[in-house]
């Protein structure tokens, strides 16, 4: 397995704290570390680490975003492997 | 007490196959029925946490079972435990499928959404699995309708009384001479209800005429409980 540390900046049209609970949700089902950074109306930054198949899953599901979000881009930069194990 | 604290009936314990799946609905939430293959069943919320698809049009395999969609695979327990698209991936327990607490009695299968239910129903005796009926009625019409039903016993033409007892709050006995039935209701919805039918008795004394006796009977009370509705229905708009 291996484990990556990531950082995603989701840019669209945002109810902060609807993202955010979200976000929250999805990276606990996931069984992923989540921190959040800077959130405005209009870019929410999210710090994620896991399993590297689990963090593309969660990138997945925040592109969708909540019903009363709006996601238009994803920038995921500071990406790289923390470790690998069997 | 509340109908959320109960155990209610999913279907007749017969008609999950070891290997198989069927959805349902209690209380306006859908669920799975699955039983694996060494026969034990398991009751949990229909959908993957994947992308949703229900997990009662996947395939049981051993002691698990798996989505239609994608081919998550769900443990016994409800925990993920292979995606074929990541087959190195060591699954988070994370993702897990709700499961309920499980009830096998009367020939039925029984369910608990609550964490902290009433006593689940008890007996003993041998039953022969009669049919399930899902009514166009609400939970309450449908006791309406039991509590006033007249059964007709299978050795006798003669009128003898019925008597119907609660044994629990969706468990009912209907008991007419030496015959006795056991009813399980579902509370599908507000206006949707299903009973589950068994027959207290050997299969020799019941299975086949005595079986299609009481199938005859079960189909006037399915009539008798939607009328009780339509007389609900027009009540109330009178009143309106």
């Amino acid at each position: 397995m291996i484990y990556e540390s990531a950082r995603f900046v989701f840019k669209g049209s945002f109810r902060t704290k609807s993202f955010v609970e979200f976000a929250r949700h999805r990276a606990e089902r996931l069984g992923l570390d989540v921190q959040f950074g800077q959130a405005n109306v209009e870019a929410i930054a999210v710090n994620v680490s896991g399993a590297v198949e689990l963090v593309d899953a969660f990138e997945m599901a925040c592109s969708l975003g909540p019903l009363d979000c709006f996601v238009l881009d994803v920038v995921r930069d500071g990406g790289g492997v923390v470790a690998a194990g069997v | 007490m509340r109908l959320e604290d109960c155990w209610h009936p999913l279907g007749l314990s017969h008609s999950i196959e070891a290997g198989s799946s069927a959805g349902t609905r209690l209380l306006d939430r859908e669920l799975v029925v699955w039983r694996d293959r060494s026969g034990i069943a398991h009751i949990w919320e229909d959908r993957c946490p994947h992308r949703g698809m229900k997990l009662s049009f996947g395939f049981v395999r051993g002691d698990h079972i798996a989505c239609l969609y994608h081919g998550w695979q769900y443990n016994s327990g409800g925990h993920c435990q292979y995606i074929p698209a990541h087959p190195a991936l060591d699954v988070p327990k994370t993702i897990k499928v709700p499961a309920y607490p499980v009830h096998e009695r009367n020939g039925m299968i029984w369910a608990t959404l609550s964490e902290n239910p009433a006593a689940a129903p008890e007996n003993d005796e041998p039953v022969v699995p009669l049919r399930s009926l899902y009514l166009g009625c609400s939970f309450d019409a449908a006791v309406e309708a039991l509590s006033t039903c007249r059964l007709v016993p299978l050795a006798s033409e003669a009128p003898v009384e019925t008597v119907v007892s609660r044994v629990t709050n969706t468990l009912l006995a209907v008991s007419c001479a030496q015959d006795k039935l056991l009813i399980g209701i579902q509370v599908i919805s507000k206006t949707r209800t299903a009973l589950h039918l068994s027959l207290c008795g050997s299969a020799q004394r019941y299975q086949g005429a005595g079986q299609a006796h009481f199938n005859a009977w079960a189909l006037q009370l399915r009539h008798a409980a939607e009328h009780v509705r339509a007389t609900h229905a027009a009540s109330d708009r009178d009143v309106a």
